[in-house]
């Protein structure tokens, strides 16, 4: 088995880390903010997938298996404030979401 | 697995088992796992906030003792201790862990007063306290990018719901659940940000150790490193809420209920800020230019956008947001005076300095706050302090002493804090810092003075009426005493406390 | 032992937080408990630290309060030392502070603020002693600041009336002028001798200039601005009349007895530099003589109790610079002492007499009252002769050492010996005429005055009688500080020169006797000659220097003022302000509320900090 070069790994992590902040960036809905926060998320566990691999070493998938329990997290609490804001304001665009400022 | 590698020494010197003696090094932790434990089970049992948070003091009662113990066997001499690969147990954490259980000690004692009438479950309030010291906890204590993360993330994810905390309530709170949403959406981001830094980091030295020599600046000649860590810096910056990283704050500060923005202004700066000076320290970051250029640019930029944004400021909650991104600034400019370069390290003494009394203040000043406030009717505006002098002195007495302490004028911790920064940068000669610090400390004398010079007013119809004092707040009465001698202590006497924290570093 | 030094600033402080604290909340009695109390018992810890040093004068009694902080090599301490000159200052700031505040117990006792006044008192007691016992000059000039800031709350303390907030003011700008002067001396001294503790000061000072240096002669120079208008001498002597405004009992504890002369106090504290500015050291004499004879010509012309009391003081701190400026550093501290037991006792018995008259000042409208006032008489009949160095009371010893010392001078000797003299004729003219013309001869109003007395307010005033007849007879154990020069030596002076030092007060006081005692020359009759009323009017008005200085300084700065109405330093500082609110408008603009632009930043920021780094290779 030939392993991927290092570079490409991180090259690939990196980009799905761009299209995860750029989707947080653009995109209105609540929810589709939440799953770029979660491509975000995954793109650094690739990158620790891949470098535990080019180092031969368990520390980069224990590391990745954190992450993966960090987004379950940040999403079950996340899905929970969008109910609430759902029940509240009836919509799940953001920008109802600037009340403060100043 | 045949991806172990014989020649991971670290992780075979620990692994497989944990001894007793190990255990024993991390009770104050075990502690507070324990008592979140046992909380949540009297919860199941019956509801009742007043058990719940005497269970809540007493765990954090046990847990600074405990740590404590700690601390004094390893300023006698002690061999400090790598507890797995994950905590270190030094003078330093134990020191900061002290810190962080007090710190809460006192935030569930206000929590108690400020939430003794909100119109829902209350109890959870001292549990997701609990929870967020035990991230801060790990955090001060760690060694690694695991603990770091796991600290940072329950740090955080109790911070959710406390910030979010009174969301059901149908009186007051009405912006919780958007300062919540901020805060989350942010703080994922910069938790991403900073995993990605790990992540490249890691791929570089093959390491994951904040302390140890793998991590070092040797480590970093790769560029790729060095990108990992500035995007770590990022995630740093957003939690400490420097500049361009610091729009959050205002709005979180704003809309969540006061002993939380307490929680985020202490206990997350203190244990974010502990992991930072020590992941200076022993990875000599600041021996590479671009890793100082770039701190120096958002501790400038932090110290004089803090100020001015804070000028004029009429929300106190929010005067206080912006008072932090400066204080974060003014933090900096200690770190950036040689932390992990010199062998006296007056500066890391300095900087831990500075994030205690920084800590006390905010802690004092949100202490007064909230006890001026209930969950019903927070009173975050500086007009419902006109004329406060008149109304109860003591109260405005000791917001005074900590608005004093955050301008930085004599005879109060804040002076003594801030002279060290400015001496220390001095000594290391960094004028342009310097001149940041000056002008920021004459901008900032005079927004914490316009709060002075508010309750100096002649009490008017538009002073509203505080909070009436119950038994439920005999606490927090006595917390602010406390916080208010801290203060005025470590200004006129400061010897023993400069000792104390100059041992951290020996 | 070493604990109690502390303790001696620390009771008075003590006192004055509590009666700062309690609002005016407390009874009377309480108040006067408290606030007497206090610096009693500062007297008795003031005793028994003194004894020992008195005892054996090369003690040195140290004490480091405590290390304020030590910040890399910044050191901060603050240290007391008691040696044998502020063994001195310290009974006398403590001793006679007692006894004019158990008198000012029963002197303002109907007045509505009297927490407020004993808060001050104790206030300024605590400054004066850490003035007095500060072993460094940074301490020192805290303690300055601290009376001076007292002296201007005290003279302003019945503010109601907007003449006593000038008086206040007036004190406190003009002796500024001389505290500016102080604290460039004092940045001057440690940027070039690295120090500020006092011994090291000295023995820098000794090891690095030599004997007539220009830094020698500057820094002295700055400090003896300190000292001039702390002191009241030439040419900022104008507040001190004015300073009278306050309650009698300060101006017996603050503007007699003590504060002002913290300046004396500071000149003999650093005569080491001043032994190395020889030029400058003469100034201080000719300053003294000057002073002196100006404060007293005037002095015979008011009509002012009080007023007529203040030149006097200010004459006398003439004498004690004159003193200074020969080196006769030890006789100056004496005379110091003397004057604060019998000026004390003249101003308390001023109070009483004006107390008992309704608060009447002009002695023209007094007249025959030594049946009515007793008490106040006997004092001033003892005051003064203490004043004028009748033989052997307390001011005769004194004074009688810095004529001689004066005499011995090489440089103008004897010009300023015979200044000295004449100014004692002046002096015995002047308060003998206080004495006759208040006590003697018809009444010339208030006819049924009562003396208003009590045990609190008579009590002092024979202690200080005693002291000032006897006074002279106490031994100062200050020859260890001054070394073996500016000590009283034997005198060889001839029985001539001695019987005209003492015929000289004599002389004044016939001569008051004659005109004011039996009117043999009626004062009208002098006036009649032109010369004489202008001179008269020239010295009643303080030989003019406040009408100078109207002209001179006033004018021109409100001219100034006037002319920059709209500031244009001002206008410097406002751009700054609006630059500043420009920048918040920006900057809170950017505080959106809309979390996309949140992250926006966050993203901006991350770019920002990439960018910033140097990736040598990657890109």
């Amino acid at each position: 088995m030939s392993l991927i070069p290092l570079e490409h790994g991180i090259a690939l992590a990196g980009l799905l880390f761009a299209i995860g902040l750029v989707g947080v960036m653009t995109r209105r809905n609540i929810v589709f903010v939440l799953m770029s926060l979660e491509i975000m998320l995954n793109s650094a566990g690739l990158a620790f997938v891949v470098a535990g691999a080019h180092h031969a070493s368990a520390e980069g998938q224990v590391m990745f298996l954190m992450i993966l329990t960090l987004a379950a997290a940040e999403v079950a609490v996340g899905l929970g404030l969008i109910i609430q804001l759902y029940r509240r304001f009836k919509t799940t665009d953001i920008e109802v979401l600037s009340a403060l400022k100043g | 697995m045949d991806y172990d590698n014989a020649a991971r020494d670290t992780i075979n010197a620990f692994a497989p088992s944990v001894s007793w003696e190990e255990l024993l090094w991390l009770l104050p932790h075990e502690i507070l796992g324990a008592t979140i434990v046992f909380a949540m089970l009297a919860i199941a049992v019956r509801r009742h906030f007043f058990v719940t948070t005497v269970i809540t003091t007493l765990g954090l009662i046990a847990a600074a003792l405990a740590a404590s113990m700690q601390f004094s066997h390893l300023v006698q001499g002690a061999p400090s201790a790598l507890v797995t690969p994950l905590f270190l147990i030094d003078a330093f954490a134990v020191f900061f862990v002290i810190v962080l259980c007090l710190g809460a000690l006192a935030l569930a004692i206000l929590g108690f007063g400020y939430f003794a009438r909100l119109d829902d479950a209350r109890e959870e309030f001292q549990l997701l306290l609990l929870l967020a010291t035990l991230g801060a906890v790990t955090l001060a204590s760690s060694a690694h990018f695991v603990s770091v993360v796991i600290g940072l993330e329950m740090l955080s994810m109790a911070l959710y719901g406390m910030i979010a905390y009174p969301i059901h309530s149908k009186v007051g709170a009405e912006h919780s659940l958007e300062a919540a949403f901020k805060y989350l959406v942010l703080s994922a981001v910069a938790s991403a940000t900073m995993l990605f830094g790990m992540a490249l980091i890691y791929s570089q030295t093959g390491a994951l150790e904040v302390v140890g020599s793998a991590n070092s600046m040797l480590g970093y000649a790769s560029p790729l490193a060095l990108v990992g860590v500035m995007l770590v810096f990022v995630g740093i910056a957003f939690k400490l809420s420097l500049f361009p990283f610091h729009l959050w704050t205002p709005d979180v500060y704003e809309g969540a209920p006061l002993p939380s923005v307490a929680l985020l202004a202490t206990l997350g700066k203190v244990a974010v800020g502990a992991f930072f000076l020590r992941f200076l320290i022993h990875s000599h970051l600041l021996l590479n230019e671009s890793v100082t250029l770039v701190l120096a640019l958002l501790a400038v930029a932090s110290i004089l956008a803090g100020n001015v944004l804070a000028l004029r400021q009429t929300n106190l909650k929010r005067l206080l947001a912006y008072s932090s991104i400066a204080h974060m600034g003014y933090w900096v400019v200690a770190l950036l005076s040689g932390v992990g370069l010199g062998s006296q390290n007056m500066a890391a003494s300095a900087a831990a300095f500075y994030l205690l009394t920084y800590a006390a203040l905010s802690l004092g000043a949100f202490a007064c706050l909230s006890i001026a406030s209930s969950s019903e009717s927070e009173a975050g505006v500086l007009s419902d302090y006109r004329g406060l002098f008149w109304r109860s002195p003591w109260l405005a007495l000791a917001l005074s002493v900590m608005m004093f302490g955050l301008a930085g004028i004599p005879l109060t911790a804040g002076f003594i804090a801030k002279f060290q920064v400015f001496f220390a940068a001095v000594e290391s000669s960094q004028w342009g810092l310097l001149a940041a610090l000056v002008l920021g400390s004459a901008i900032g004398l005079f927004y914490y003075l316009r709060v002075i010079y508010q309750m100096l007013q002649p009490a008017g119809e538009e002073g509203r009426t505080l909070r009436d004092l119950g038994l439920e707040s005999v606490g927090s009465v006595i917390t602010i005493t406390l916080v208010v001698l801290f203060v005025l202590w470590a200004g006129i006497l400061p010897e023993p406390l400069l000792v104390l924290i100059a041992a951290l570093f020996g | 032992m070493s604990e109690s030094l502390g303790l001696l600033p620390a009771l008075p402080l003590l006192g004055f937080l509590i009666l700062a604290l309690s609002g005016g909340k407390l009874p009377k009695t309480v108040v006067a408990l408290v606030g007497a109390g206090s610096i009693g018992l500062a007297f008795l810890v003031a005793l028994n630290l003194a004894l020992p040093i008195i005892a054996d004068d090369s003690l040195i009694v140290r004490e480091t309060l405590y290390t304020w902080m030590a910040v890399g090599s910044f050191e901060a301490q603050f240290g007391l030392t008691l040696d044998g000159l502020s063994t001195v200052m310290i009974l006398v700031i403590t001793g006679v502070g007692f006894l004019i505040h158990l008198y000012s117990t029963g002197f303002m006792a109907d007045d509505p603020s009297y927490s407020r006044f004993f808060a001050i008192m104790n206030l300024f007691v605590a400054s004066m002693l850490i003035l007095v016992l500060a072993d460094n000059l940074l301490l020192l000039y805290l303690g300055w600041e601290g009376v001076g800031l007292c002296s201007y709350l005290l003279i302003g303390f019945w503010y109601v009336d907007p003449k006593n907030g000038y008086a206040a003011r007036k004190a406190f700008v003009t002796t500024r002028v001389g505290d500016t002067s102080m604290a460039l001396g004092l940045l001057l001294l440690f940027t070039q001798l690295g120090s500020l503790d006092i011994q090291e000061l000295m023995q820098a000072a000794v090891a690095n200039w030599s004997v007539g240096s220009g830094l020698a002669i500057a820094a002295t120079l700055l400090l003896l601005g300190g000292a001039v208008g702390k002191s009241a001498q030439l040419p900022l002597q104008t507040w001190l009349p004015d300073a009278m405004a306050g309650p009698t009992p300060i101006s017996a504890l603050i503007h007699a007895a003590t504060m002002v002369t913290a300046g004396v106090y500071l000149v003999a504290r650093t005569h080491v530099l001043f032994e190395l500015a020889p030029s400058v050291q003469l100034l201080v004499a000719c300053i003294g003589l000057a002073t002196l004879l100006l404060a007293g010509f005037t002095a015979m012309t008011q009509h002012d109790i009080k007023r007529i009391l203040a030149y006097s003081t200010i004459s006398q701190i003439g004498y004690m610079f004159l003193g200074l400026g020969v080196g006769a550093w030890s006789a100056s501290v004496f005379h110091l002492m003397t004057h604060a037991f019998f000026k004390a006792l003249l101003f308390l018995a001023a109070g009483t007499v004006i107390l008992s008259l309704h608060h009447e000042h002009d002695i023209f409208k007094m007249g025959g009252k030594r049946r009515q006032l007793p008490i106040a008489f006997a004092s001033f009949l003892i005051g003064s002769l203490a004043l004028a160095a009748f033989p052997f009371t307390s001011g005769y010893f004194s004074k009688d050492e810095i004529l001689l010392a004066a005499l011995e001078f090489e440089t103008y000797g004897t010009w300023l010996w015979l200044g000295g003299v004449i100014g004692a004729v002046l002096t015995g003219f002047y308060s003998f005429r206080l004495v006759f013309v208040v006590f003697f001869g018809g009444s010339n109003g208030h006819h049924d005055a009562r003396e208003v007395t009590g045990f609190s307010m008579a009590a002092p005033l024979f202690v200080l009688m005693l002291l000032a007849l006897v006074g002279g007879f106490l031994t100062q154990p200050t020859a260890a500080v001054f070394g073996a020069h500016g000590q009283a030596g034997e005198h060889t002076v001839s029985a001539a020169l001695h019987a005209v030092m003492i015929a000289a007060p004599l002389l004044g006081m016939l001569a008051s006797y004659l005109v004011y005692g039996i009117g043999l020359i009626a004062p009208d009759t002098i006036l009649r000659s032109g010369v004489a009323r202008g001179l008269h009017t020239f010295w009643f008005s303080g030989w003019g220097f406040d009408w100078v200085y109207q002209r001179v300084f006033v004018a021109p700065f409100l001219w100034l003022a006037r002319l920059n109405k709209h500031d244009i330093f001002d206008s410097v500082v406002s751009l700054l302000v609006r630059l500043t609110e420009t920048a918040n408008e920006l900057l809170a603009r950017s505080q959106t509320g809309s979390l996309r632009w949140y992250v926006l930043s966050v993203v901006g920021g991350m770019v920002v900090v990439l960018l910033a780094t140097d990736l040598g290779g990657l890109l």
